[in-house]
């Protein structure tokens, strides 16, 4: 260990990245300083701008760099389909996977009362005004199955139905490829009631 | 008589402890860290306890999915002061199936456990309560009168008893018929029906003595019992208010 200052506030703030302890903020520090301190600045620059730049898409709240992400913008999807969930992660990997063709609202988190977490933390007052607009016909609700999740799910699908707009919730269950012994209780129980007839 | 080395083993048993498979309910988690939770669990036996679960965020970690709200447990713990680790996590039985407004009520419950028992401090007795008023919010039936009757354990349980069975001005029983103005901290003084407004919550002798037998069942008790249930919570927690209540569609809370 050098006695640097400056090298332990490096190694210090490389925390705050997610898994990294003590000893891989070492690592990575000593690193970028001995065999790539082009990539160190490079990185440098990306983060400050990034802070900079990047907000929330004022239509459905995700990160974005522009006032409306390139998702609500493109005018080949479907603005009436809003599928809701909680994180911009989640976006990205329904953008993946689903063939999805409507936009997005993210919630930046779920209803958590006891986390002092209640319908305008989440931004649900701007998803009301979405509704009450007259252009949305269906909300998929694709929060996580937490208890959490669902209450938060339960919530907005209220919010759909007060205004004759139609809510569906996404399936959970069974992981394809799991065996029914290993899944736990609860997700088996949320499998049975979502099941469908073949 | 204990040698000295013997009495500070003892000492090191009793301040470090180790719970096997105790029965208990999550009343809170939340991330700790990259891929541990931190859990609020309320045991049968030992109250309230914080504890942290680590790990239990991977796939492939025993606590997966275990540690949520509303599922009865069997939760083994070790450790001392605070924060106890959380060793092992068993489901005695099927998870409840809890959905929509339910979940509103079980996050209420939930908060006002968390805001108003010491951790540490065991409640055997609203354990039970809790576990029942849980099997029965899932049935959606009387789902008012469950709450009340929650809400009245709690009080009697954290110290905060309700009176209901006498004025605590004269020492009378209380009367079905007489009305009463109900002093938070003391408790109900009977009022003319004509006097003026109190400096307490109005509620009928009837009402008094339903929320004391458990058996609130017209719309005016029911009421009246969330009037005098709301005050009386509102008065233990001070300023900070409950968020659950912010989310209840049905006004049950
Ligand atoms: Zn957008």
């Amino acid at each position: 260990m050098t006695g640097s200052s400056l090298i332990n506030r490096l190694i210090e703030s490389l925390r705050c990245l997610p898994s990294v302890g003590p000893k891989s903020a070492q690592r990575m520090a000593y690193h970028l300083l001995e065999h790539n301190r082009q990539g160190a600045s490079q990185l440098a620059h990306d983060l400050l701008e990034a802070i900079e730049q990047i907000g929330n898409c004022e239509q459905c709240r995700t990160l974005s760099e522009k006032t409306v992400c390139d998702i609500c913008n493109n005018r080949g999807r479907d603005q009436s389909v809003i599928c809701v969930v909680e994180s911009p992660a989640d976006v990205q990997v329904i953008e993946q996977v689903a063939g999805y063709r409507g936009v997005y609202f993210v919630l930046m988190g779920h209803l958590s009362p006891l986390d002092g977490v209640g319908p305008i933390e989440l931004g649900l007052d701007i998803l009301a005004k979405k509704l009450d607009a007259g252009i949305i016909t269906e909300l998929i609700l694709a929060t996580n199955p937490t208890v959490e999740g669902e209450a938060t799910a339960y919530y907005i699908a209220e919010m759909a139905s007060t205004r004759g707009i139609k809510a569906t919730r996404i399936a959970h269950g069974v992981p394809i490829g799991g065996e029914l012994e290993y899944v736990n209780s609860t997700t088996l129980s949320h499998a049975f009631n979502g099941r469908v007839e073949l | 008589m204990m040698s000295g080395p013997c009495t500070a083993l003892v000492t090191a048993m009793i301040s470090s402890h180790k719970v096997n498979l105790e029965l208990a309910y999550i009343l809170h988690s939340r991330p700790y860290r990259d891929t541990s939770l931190l859990v609020d669990i309320f045991s049968r036996t030992h109250g309230r306890i914080g504890a942290v679960a680590k790990g239990a965020k991977q796939a492939k970690s025993k606590f997966n999915g275990l540690l949520q709200p509303f599922g009865l447990l069997m939760l083994s713990w070790s450790g001392k002061g605070d924060l106890m680790t959380l060793t092992d996590a068993e489901q005695p039985q099927a998870a409840l199936d809890i959905n929509g407004s339910q979940l509103i009520s079980g996050f209420y419950l939930n908060e006002l456990l968390t805001r108003l028992l010491q951790r540490h401090d065991p409640h055997q007795i609203l354990f039970d309560i809790y576990h029942e008023t849980l099997c029965i919010l899932v049935k959606d039936e009387h789902l008012e009168a469950v709450l009340r009757r929650f809400e009245f354990y709690l009080l009697q349980e954290t110290g905060y008893g309700l009176v209901l069975d006498h004025d605590v001005e004269t020492g009378e029983a209380i009367q079905t018929e007489a009305c009463y103005c109900y002093y938070i901290e003391r408790g109900p003084v009977k009022i003319d029906k004509t006097s003026d407004q109190q400096q307490g919550v109005l509620i009928n002798g009837q009402t008094l003595l339903a929320i004391k037998d458990g058996s609130l069942v017209e719309a005016l008790h029911l009421k009246q019992a969330k009037q005098l249930m709301r005050a009386v919570i509102a008065h233990q927690l001070g300023d900070k208010p409950l968020r659950s209540r912010e989310l209840a569609m049905q006004k049950v809370l």
